[in-house]
């Protein structure tokens, strides 16, 4: 019999059966809820004491690296600190022409005169300072991780799967090792930016290096160039539309990282003045110096990007002129000691806007605390710790009951019966699983059901060897004693991740049906992907304060970008033929969306689904800054006491839950792709 | 470095190259099989492609060679393993006698900046390098100087018609142009063998004549011993001295144009020459009988080189065997006027 069924129905139906039995027996076995004490591995120390130990041999050397490193660090500081800024104008304003004509000269003309006038300007510079340094650190490193995986094939599995674990390892948890390697100061944050901007660039040089046409590479082969002329005079030339997007991200990431080492402090620069604006509740000053960061990114990000572009080459001599013209004025506001520093002319500006949104959370605050208390009690806390806890007299009107259990199940029982019975067999055994995962909540999931339940996906989307992978990676953090904090973050990032999809997907699928849709969502699009992750808490503490649901709706508001690009750019890029054949059989436009484009688009809308649920782990542990529990948590808290042990092993189970999440749907997309025969 | 000037430009020896893992063991278990067919057949069950099978011929010094073959029959691999692009997995490739298998990587390199040409079916141009510097990279390659190197690369500019054009980036030119391009860049440095793979395939019909009436003319002043691969026959028979036929990693016939026309081995060699006029590319000395006959009343003027088809116009009316002269005015044969119509009518057969 269950030979005949698929291997999603064995799989559900084993799931199922784990669910019930654990449900049923949980109250007289405890062990089989939580994971016993007596199993759990004392994992943090362990690590702390190995790391720390590992750590101090290099602790030396790392310590005179650093002292290596702040030299150029501080000559590049008083450089930009003490260039008189209209002349720092007026260079990035000539830049902006040689790179792209007027519109960039323009972006960086207006982008820099915001920040002068914002009175941010040395902040911005210290900044600015620390990118510039770290950088070309990261793209040296990038480049050679790049070339030497692309040289030595052997190395570029162990590379790439490096690089996948780098980039899903939380941005904080890199700071804590760094932290106790290299002390206290800027230089941390710089290590921390090169070697979170490295990555990017590694991928992309290689990614480059690998479309070179192979006839292009032939041809300097049989010119008679050694190995290392053809890498160099031939396939790194020919591939620089790839490596300049890297060089693109490798910046952004740089930018992104910096901020977030604010957190560490002592380096007096935008982002420790956003944290501590924040801090303090001056929302109109964070709000400010928010708009700053902002205005870099988008300078940053618009001008490296379009290095990737064909563009016309431009006149030299208006770049001279606008340098000669930042000089001239170089000079008289030394003449007459005009200073940046003072101005702040949107201090005013940042005081209406604290008045503002005072005024407004005043007037508005009932508003706003229904839609956060109803966020709360009627979607967050019953996902976190399930309605037979969180239906309670105060919020729901009744307390949960034996009887309420009885109609809820059977209600489940109803329907899925009914797609049982209407054939869908899967269907009715995962609303069973989510039924008794919504009645327990998922921060108290029993362990056997997240496992069984892990690995059931696991073995469905990729085999056996994914279910091992998942069931080992996950066993790590049961045994390690983190389990109920994951859990937690698994709560968070899966609520997110469930908004995310639910309305990115609607907004990809407007932006997919209208073209008017789709101007405006674009630029919000983009400029969201822009905004270092940081920012985001800004605005989301301004009307709804520290909090779990502040940290769901900052996660939302950055991991819902690549879930709506990606739904409609696999709707629109249904093959023509496809869509031609569906109208000549009379299909109407709807009828076309859903019967030809959608399962035409499900393997890219599921790429997108990946990368939101990236982005969600992401900013999940940034969010912790305003008030999260769970991994994210451990790992700020570790940054604040320079504990290794925990830093490093929440870090590393944050990045298992990353990257096992990623495998799944990885597994799925790619098995839809086979599916399609793409 | 045994260098020999009686050897041919090139001698393939019993060449195989096998894709795969462990290709070179699988190979050699393989060789048991006995034939090449069936080795062949033999790696195939194991699920590796034998790509090129047991291939030998030789390529004289200034003889133009013709590999022909349906798409995925192994021509760019076979000629990729003489250019040792990839390294064949058995056989061995002689250039000028000298084994180039064994050949140091050193070697190689020199071989390639000296005497080694290639051009690309796709052009393989280096996108960030204008059309001076692409066709300057070889001779960057040995060492040359700014000056030498911009000085030789127009005169090959020159040679393929493309001056004016010098500093253009290959983006900015036609499919034509760019491979006027590759050409003269696998010219620069003036080698003694050049590979041609597929170099007009890419191009519409019209440009494609104008190329191959150009690169018969360049070859005429130059005199290079050539690989040119096409899947083309009437590319081939018009530029062929002699065409070597691939079927599936085979080489299963080697002979001149009119033998492939006239004579060919098997179905898969008459299929391709199906469409093509034979009398314009047979010619007399194909039917041409050594032993003079001693009655021989008309002399309708038939000469060595002549095609079957003029010979044919010639002697419409005549039934006895008539002379062919050579050059001199020599009678050097007799041709049967029934042979010529036999000869052009094999397939109606
Ligand atoms: N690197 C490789 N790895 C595996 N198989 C290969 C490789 N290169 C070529 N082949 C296979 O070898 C066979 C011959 O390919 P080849 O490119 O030599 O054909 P071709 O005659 O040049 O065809 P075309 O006219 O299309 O260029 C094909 O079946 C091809 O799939
Ligand atoms: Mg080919």
């Amino acid at each position: 019999m269950s030979l005949s069924l698929t291997r999603g129905a064995q799989a559900a139906l084993l799931v199922l059966a784990v669910a019930v039995i654990t449900r049923l027996l949980g109250g007289q076995m405890a062990w089989l809820v939580g994971w016993p004490e007596a199993l759990t591995v004392p994992m943090t120390e362990w690590v702390g004491a190995a790391v720390g130990s590992f750590l101090s041999v290099f602790k030396p050397i790392a310590r005179f690296f650093s002292l290596l490193l702040s030299y150029p660090m501080t000559w590049i500081g008083a450089l930009l600190g003490y260039a008189p800024w209209p002349l720092v104008l007026g260079g990035v304003t000539a830049l902006g022409w040689m790179i792209g004509g007027l519109r960039l000269a323009a972006l960086g003309f207006f982008g820099l005169g915001f920040v002068v006038l914002s009175g941010y300007w040395a902040e911005s510079m210290n900044t600015l300072a620390l990118v510039v340094v770290s950088v070309p650190l990261a793209l040296v490193t990038g480049a050679a991780i790049g070339i030497l995986a692309y040289e030595y094939p052997r190395l570029k599995g162990p590379v790439q799967a490096l690089l996948d674990i780098m980039q899903t390892v939380p941005t904080f948890a890199y700071l804590t090792p760094l932290l106790v390697l290299f002390g206290f100061g800027p230089v941390v944050g710089l290590i921390a930016s090169a070697i979170y901007a490295a990555p990017p660039m590694a991928r992309n040089v290689l990614l480059g290096l690998e479309r070179v046409e192979h006839e292009i590479r032939e041809a300097a082969v049989m010119s008679g160039g050694t190995r290392r002329q053809q890498l160099f005079l031939v396939e790194l030339p020919a591939a620089t539309t790839q490596i300049m997007v890297g060089i693109n991200q490798s910046l952004m990431a740089a930018l992104s990282m910096v901020i977030i080492a604010a957190v560490i402090g002592g380096f007096d620069d935008i982002g420790w003045e956003v944290l501590l604006t924040m801090r303090k509740a001056l929302f109109g000053q964070s709000f400010l110096a928010g708009l700053v960061i902002v205005v870099f990114a988008v300078v940053i990000d618009r001008m490296s990007g379009a290095l990737a572009l064909q563009r016309p080459a431009q006149d030299r001599r208006v770049a001279w002129a606008m340098l000669a013209a930042g000089l001239a004025v170089s000079g008289w506001a030394l003449a007459a000691g005009w200073n940046p520093d003072g101005v702040a002319a949107f201090d005013g500006v940042a005081d209406r806007v604290d008045d503002a949104v005072g005024r407004f959370t005043a007037t508005n605050g009932a508003a706003l605390d229904a839609v956060k208390n109803n966020a709360m009690f009627y979607g967050l806390l019953p996902l976190r710790i399930g309605l037979a806890d969180a239906v309670l007299p105060f919020t729901w009107g009744f307390s949960w009951t034996a009887k309420h259990g009885a109609i809820f199940y059977g209600a489940t029982a109803a329907i899925a019966g009914f797609l049982v019975w209407r054939g869908h067999l899967t269907a009715g055994l995962v609303i069973g699983v989510l039924a008794i995962m919504l009645e327990t909540g998922i921060s108290q999931l029993p362990w056997p059901v997240v496992i069984v339940g892990a690995g059931a996906l696991g073995w469905v989307s990729g085999g056996w060897k994914l279910t091992r992978l998942v069931v080992i990676l996950l066993g790590l953090i049961l045994i390690s004693g983190l389990w109920e904090r994951a859990l937690l973050s698994l709560y968070l990032s899966g609520a997110s991740v469930v908004a995310c999809a639910i309305l990115g997907g609607a907004l990809g699928l407007w932006g997919a049906v209208s073209e008017t849709a789709w101007r405006v969502l674009r630029p919000v699009c983009d400029l969201l992907q822009t905004i270092p992750l940081f920012v985001f808490l800004i605005p989301v503490l301004m009307f709804f304060q520290i909090g779990e649901f502040s940290a769901f709706l900052a996660i939302c508001l950055y991991a819902i970008v690549p879930m709506i690009r990606y739904t409609r750019h696999g709707l629109i890029n249904t093959p023509e033929e496809l869509i031609e054949a569906a109208q000549a059989t009379g299909a109407g436009r709807w009828q076309t969306l859903f019967e030809v484009r959608a399962p035409y688009a499900a393997p890219t809308i599921l790429l997108g689904l990946n990368q939101t649920i990236l982005y969600a782990f992401a900013m999940l542990v940034i969010a912790a800054l305003i008030g999260t529990t769970g991994l994210g948590q451990s790992i700020y808290l570790a940054l604040g006491q320079a504990d290794v042990g925990l830093g490093v092993t929440a870090g590393a189970a944050m990045a298992i839950l990353a990257l096992v999440a990623d495998r799944l749907v990885q597994g799925f997309a790619e098995e839809r792709r086979r599916a399609l025969g793409l | 470095m045994t260098k020999n000037s009686s050897a041919p430009a090139i001698a393939v020896e019993d060449l195989w190259q096998v894709f795969g893992p462990n290709a070179t063991a699988a190979l050699r278990d393989a060789r048991g099989a006995g034939s090449p067919q069936a080795t062949a057949e033999a790696l195939e069950n194991k699920g590796l492609i034998p790509a090129v099978r047991d291939a030998r011929f030789e390529v004289r010094s200034g003889e133009l060679f013709v590999i022909m073959g349906l798409s995925g029959s192994g021509k760019s691999t076979l000629v990729r393993c003489i250019s040792l692009l990839v390294t064949p997995t058995a056989g061995a490739v002689r250039i000028d006698g000298e084994d180039i298998l064994q050949a140091s990587e050193k070697r190689l390199i020199e071989l390639r900046r000296h005497k080694l040409g290639m051009v690309f079916q796709h052009f393989g141009l280096f996108p960030h390098m204008s059309v001076a510097d692409n066709v300057g990279f070889p001779l960057k390659m040995q060492g040359a100087g700014k000056a030498e190197r911009r000085k030789r690369a127009m005169e090959v500019i020159e040679l393929v018609g493309l001056e004016g054009r010098e500093d253009a980036y290959p983006r900015e030119l036609s499919g034509g142009q760019r491979q006027r391009v590759g050409i003269a860049r696998s010219l620069a440095v003036n080698p003694d063998i050049w590979f041609l793979d597929e170099p007009f395939s890419a191009l519409d019909p019209l440009i494609r004549r104008q190329l191959q009436d150009e690169f018969l003319h360049i070859q005429a002043t130059l005199k290079k011993s050539i690989v040119f691969i096409t899947h083309d026959i009437t590319e081939a028979l018009k530029l062929a001295d002699r065409i070597a036929i691939m079927k599936d990693g085979e080489i299963v016939q080697i002979g001149t144009p009119e033998e492939i026309v006239l004579r060919p081995v098997n179905d898969y060699v008459a299929e391709f020459s199906k469409d093509v006029a034979k009398g314009r590319h047979a010619r007399v000395e194909s039917v041409m009988l050594r032993d003079l006959p001693t009655h021989m009343p008309d002399d309708p003027g038939l000469r060595i080189g002549m095609t079957l088809d003029t010979a044919l116009a010639k002697c419409m009316s005549l039934y006895e065997p008539v002379p062919v002269r050579d050059g001199t005015g020599t009678v050097v044969g007799a041709v049967q006027p029934a042979d010529l119509a036999a000869a052009l009518q094999v397939d109606e057969g």
